[in-house]
């Protein structure tokens, strides 16, 4: 069943002297429960396709259809509304709240679902502890190592329970034994709960990592290939 | 939550944030203790014009205020006198009969207003009797004894004792003139009236003109402030053919001066809530500039706009507000401590007494005036929110996430 359906996707930004056409006719249908990685170079459009599926931008033309729903012409506030009840986001850069602890960056995102107070400290408590850091409840993110943080984040992307998790070069930030455990944290999530993930990255060690590999090229679809176990073994 | 995070948002710059709070609490503690200087200076101008002559109500002939003739006295005084004395939210009342007269010294003459007093039930109307500089208040109860001003004195050149001759015309327009002797010689507030009033016994008075029964004033003091309406409005009825006025419409220019004067006020708090408004402003619009990344992930994530603009705002009243608040505290224990000990401005007497100021007063705030200082700063904290929280909800997310 397609949770993400982009046809015929378009994405011109218009500069004053030179417009950029970062994305052209992309047509991609991402399942539930699949671990697909977006990679290419940078300035191959990872991002742009990214803030498309996660409705932070406008295509020029074509549609991006997410359950069956076609958010490239639903209104700002109605986008942000989406966004809450359906898409978990994971940044390079983290982007915690600085000022709340890891405990309440997690609540925030359910305080804007007005979810009851005891059932927020319930599901954030949980999630510390399915990302290893239930001993770092009343940290702030400055007393966390990067790791930890991004930890976090996946906690706070999947404590809105959403259809799926779009992460933007989540180990960018990270040295590779850090980057290691986030993948392995997020392929067990994608094991155990059956949820989406869909990421970007330009890294070798990431992509081997991933179920299906959507490669591009100057805003174009290169190839689209699923890796079975054996092949992401031996590549 | 929202609240919490918006007080930990203004945290984050101290430096930045405790120049704003310092500014709006200095800015309200000068304008908020002026303002109470302002308003005991004019209140206790007021004060000492009631205890003086006004007191709280006056009842008069129609007639009388036009040209204040000895003929437009009250008819049936004694009647309207005691029912008057009866009501119950009447404190005190003192029947004065008001001449316009000369006086003269050996040396000098000068138009005055001559008032007929009852020197015990006066005491109980006005503190006259507190002002008395030289003599006494008519302590022997001599026959023709007369108090007068200092500054009638002087210009006279007569002293405490000396002998002075009051003129006027009597009810047949005849002349009337009788020798007075100087008893008390009173200080007010007010040089202007301690020029031209003069105080007489009731019965002296009424002998020279040759009836007893001819009272021009009926003044009253209602039990208290709030009391003076009601009185006035029962009064009013039931003596529908005098004229009954409160202090406010025997001195008009005190009624209005005090409105403008509250209205002046909260223009001069209106003035300087507004040149902090462009500091809060700056600190708020810093404050959204530096967290645009922050607040672009909070778009993302699902923070509506209308939250992310009300918590803009939040932190915008709460930095306000802490200035404001300690700016009011500051203001109000200053209010306190001399409201309590009285501000002396016994150097400037001779200037004040111009314009009937007490040399000594007592800075006074009314709760009402806290309050519009409370509602002034949320309008203002809103105000400079604006236009940075209009910035902030304007942001792509997209491109604020990416911002470093």
């Amino acid at each position: 069943m397609s949770l993400i359906e982009i046809q015929g996707l378009n994405k011109i930004y218009d500069e004053t002297t030179v417009s950029v056409h970062a994305l052209k006719r992309i047509d991609l249908i991402i399942n539930k429960g699949e671990f697909t990685a977006i990679v290419g170079p940078s300035g191959s459009g990872k991002t742009t396709l990214l803030n498309m599926i996660g409705g932070l931008d406008k295509p020029t033309s074509g549609k991006v259809l997410i359950n069956e729903k076609e958010i490239s012409t639903f209104k700002p506030d109605e986008l942000i509304d989406f966004r809450l009840k359906n898409i978990g986001f994971v940044f390079q850069a983290f982007n915690l709240i600085p000022v709340l602890t890891a405990k309440e960056n997690i609540e925030f995102i359910m305080l804007l679902q007005k979810v009851s107070k005891e059932e927020r400290e319930k599901r954030a408590f949980e999630l510390l502890n399915a990302v290893g850091l239930s001993d770092k409840i009343n940290n702030r993110p400055s007393e966390l190592s990067g790791g930890q943080q991004q930890r976090v984040a996946v906690a706070r992307a999947l404590a809105s329970k959403p259809s799926f998790v779009l992460a933007d070069e989540p180990t960018a930030n990270l040295d590779s034994e850090t980057a290691e455990s986030l993948l392995d944290l997020m392929e067990k999530l994608n094991h155990e709960y059956q949820m989406t993930f869909v990421f970007s990255t330009h890294d070798a060690k990431v992509i081997k990592r991933a179920r299906r590999v959507v490669t591009l090229e100057d805003g174009k679809i290169k190839s689209d290939i699923y890796q079975n176990e054996k092949s992401r073994i031996n590549s | 939550m929202i609240l919490q995070i918006a007080w930990k948002n203004i945290w984050r710059n101290k430096k930045r944030s405790l120049i704003i709070i310092t500014a709006t609490a200095l800015g309200l503690w000068g304008g908020v203790f002026s303002n109470a200087v302002m308003i005991g200076m004019w209140e206790s101008t007021i004060d000492a014009a009631i205890n003086r002559e006004l007191s709280h109500i006056q009842v008069h002939h129609p007639k009388f205020k036009d040209e204040k003739l000895l003929k437009d006295y009250i008819p049936n005084s004694d009647l309207i006198f005691s029912l008057i004395k009866n009501e119950n939210d009447v404190k005190s009342v003192s029947r004065r009969v008001i001449i316009e007269g000369m006086i003269l010294s050996p040396t000098s003459t000068s138009g005055v207003e001559i008032v007929g007093i009852n020197p015990i039930i006066e005491k109980n109307v006005t503190e006259i009797h507190n002002r008395i500089l030289e003599g006494s208040y008519f302590k022997d109860r001599r026959n023709n004894s007369i108090l007068i001003g200092e500054r009638l004195a002087k210009r006279l050149k007569v002293k405490l004792n000396s002998k002075v001759v009051l003129s006027f015309q009597g009810l047949e327009e005849s002349l009337v003139s009788a020798a007075f002797r100087i008893v008390g010689i009173f200080k007010t507030e007010s040089t202007v009236f301690d020029e031209t009033n003069v105080f007489v016994l009731q019965d002296d008075i009424l002998q020279l003109i040759g009836n007893s029964s001819v009272f021009h004033e009926i003044a009253i003091r209602a039990r208290s402030i709030e009391k003076i309406d009601t009185v006035k409005s029962y009064l009013s009825i039931k003596f529908s053919n005098l004229s009954v006025e409160s202090w406010r419409e025997l001195a008009p220019e005190f009624g209005l001066t005090q409105d403008m004067l509250y209205l002046e006020l909260n223009i001069f708090i209106g003035i300087i809530l507004f040149a902090l408004l462009f500091g809060i402003t700056n600190t708020i619009m810093m404050s959204v500039f530096e967290r645009a990344r922050e607040l672009g992930v909070l778009l993302a994530i699902g923070m509506k706009r209308i939250r992310l603009f009300i918590m803009i705002v939040i932190e915008s009243i709460l930095l306000s507000f802490t200035g404001g608040a300690i700016g009011t505290l500051l203001a109000f224990l200053t209010i306190q401590i001399f409201s309590f000990y009285g501000l002396n401005f016994s150097a400037f007497t001779e200037g004040f007494s111009m314009y009937g100021v007490p040399a000594i007063f007592y800075p006074e705030l009314p709760l009402h005036m806290y309050i519009f200082l409370g509602i002034m700063i949320t309008f203002t904290a809103i105000a400079a929110a604006f236009y940075p929280a209009l910035k902030a909800i304007k942001l792509n997310p997209a491109a604020a996430i990416r911002t470093y």
